[in-house]
């Protein structure tokens, strides 16, 4: 393995768990979120050697799930054969915990993919600033997007 | 300017969400990576099949010309014109295919911010649905072409089979053409709305 790999191994292995939400609020099914998950990665390994830190890697790495996330064409959906990602299957588990994390997908799910990024940002507790930079939007646009967003998610609760 | 929206909404509601979002985190950073190894190989042999989608592309447009060559004029005697006409149709494609693809899979394209990135795969994807505009009348043409080549040589009821059955496939292609073209101008459409949307201040 050269560095670089290592490198790039340590930061998947510090970020997993935002790039695998990322994924997972995405998704459908479980292999889907597989195939994204292994989607995001080789999107961020190609862009690893040229990331040149003038961004947070958090940043960049949001940057990246999300859009590869909203841009994959789910058509070239591949089915994998052995899981690579994750032993966990939030699809299938029944315990509690995973049953309000399947509420939270439920929920935001309903949402229009760029929607969808920005109250997941959100709900990271990124400050505005941050969310409109990933985005690619005024961190005013991001408080009115949000504004909208909750009244969606309101009616989403009414129905 | 956080808590202005955390004030205006209903604070049980988010609150639970996030709450939500933290326990799959925590469930998340429990886990390990299955198959690291596997992972790595997987990824590795994703990106070698992108490059050599496109070294293939090439390949299949510069072997044309001479295929082209031997099968149109040395097995079938149609035209120098012909098998021109042909070769030059057929590179055509392979730069427009190479463009499109070669646009969508830009290592940077995915470091860019999320309105940015989307622009750019939607016009890739809307190049794609105009490419189909030329590329139709075009392969009617070339047909057409052929058809009338090959009736040169032989002329008789096997090219008037030959005709109506490529003929009856070309309504068909286009049909399937043309319905694709709009399909994919409306993905665009609903691309460009969502982020004139997303930015109108």
């Amino acid at each position: 393995m050269t560095t670089l790999e290592r490198q790039f191994a340590q930061t998947v292995a510090e970020h997993k768990s935002t790039i695998y939400t990322v994924c997972y609020m995405f998704s459908q099914d479980a292999d889907e979120v597989n195939d994204l998950f292994q989607e995001v990665l080789v999107n961020l390994w190609k862009g690893f050697e040229s990331f040149e830190h003038r961004s947070d890697i958090r940043t960049w790495i949001y940057r990246v799930a999300l859009n590869t996330c909203i841009s994959l064409d789910r058509k070239k959906k591949r089915a994998a054969e052995v899981r690579l990602t994750m032993d966990i299957n939030l699809f299938e588990d029944r315990d509690e915990d995973t049953k309000q994390v399947d509420m939270l997908h439920k929920r935001i799910s309903k949402l229009q993919p760029f929607d969808r990024a920005i109250v997941l940002l959100w709900l990271e507790n990124l400050p505005y600033e941050e969310i409109g930079q990933i985005v690619g939007i005024t961190a005013k646009n991001v408080s009115v997007r949000l504004f909208r967003i909750r009244e969606q998610l309101k009616n989403m609760s009414n129905d | 300017m956080n808590n202005e929206f955390e004030n205006n909404m209903n604070e049980t509601q988010f609150e639970d969400m996030r709450q939500q979002l933290n326990t799959l985190k925590k469930k998340l950073g429990e886990q390990e990576i299955v198959n690291d190894h596997l992972m790595r190989r997987s990824m590795r042999n994703q990106v070698n099949k992108i490059n050599h989608r496109y070294n293939i592309i090439m390949a299949l447009c510069v072997l044309m010309i001479p295929y082209g060559y031997w099968c149109f004029v040395v097995l079938c005697h149609l035209s120098l014109a012909f098998w021109i006409g042909t070769s030059i149709f057929m590179l055509v494609c392979g730069a427009a295919t190479f463009y499109t693809s070669r646009k969508i899979s830009d290592p940077g394209l995915m470091s860019h911010n999320l309105i940015e990135a989307r622009r750019k795969v939607a016009s890739a994807k809307k190049f794609e649905a105009n490419w189909l505009l030329f590329g139709i009348p075009a392969v009617i043409l070339w047909f057409c072409w052929f058809v009338y080549e090959i009736y040169q040589i032989q002329g008789g009821d096997f090219n008037n089979g030959f005709f109506w059955g490529g003929c009856i496939g070309a309504i068909i292609g286009a049909f399937c053409g043309i319905k694709m073209h709009f399909k994919t101008q409306r993905e665009y459409q609903d691309i460009i709305d969502q982020i004139e949307d997303l930015t109108k201040e």
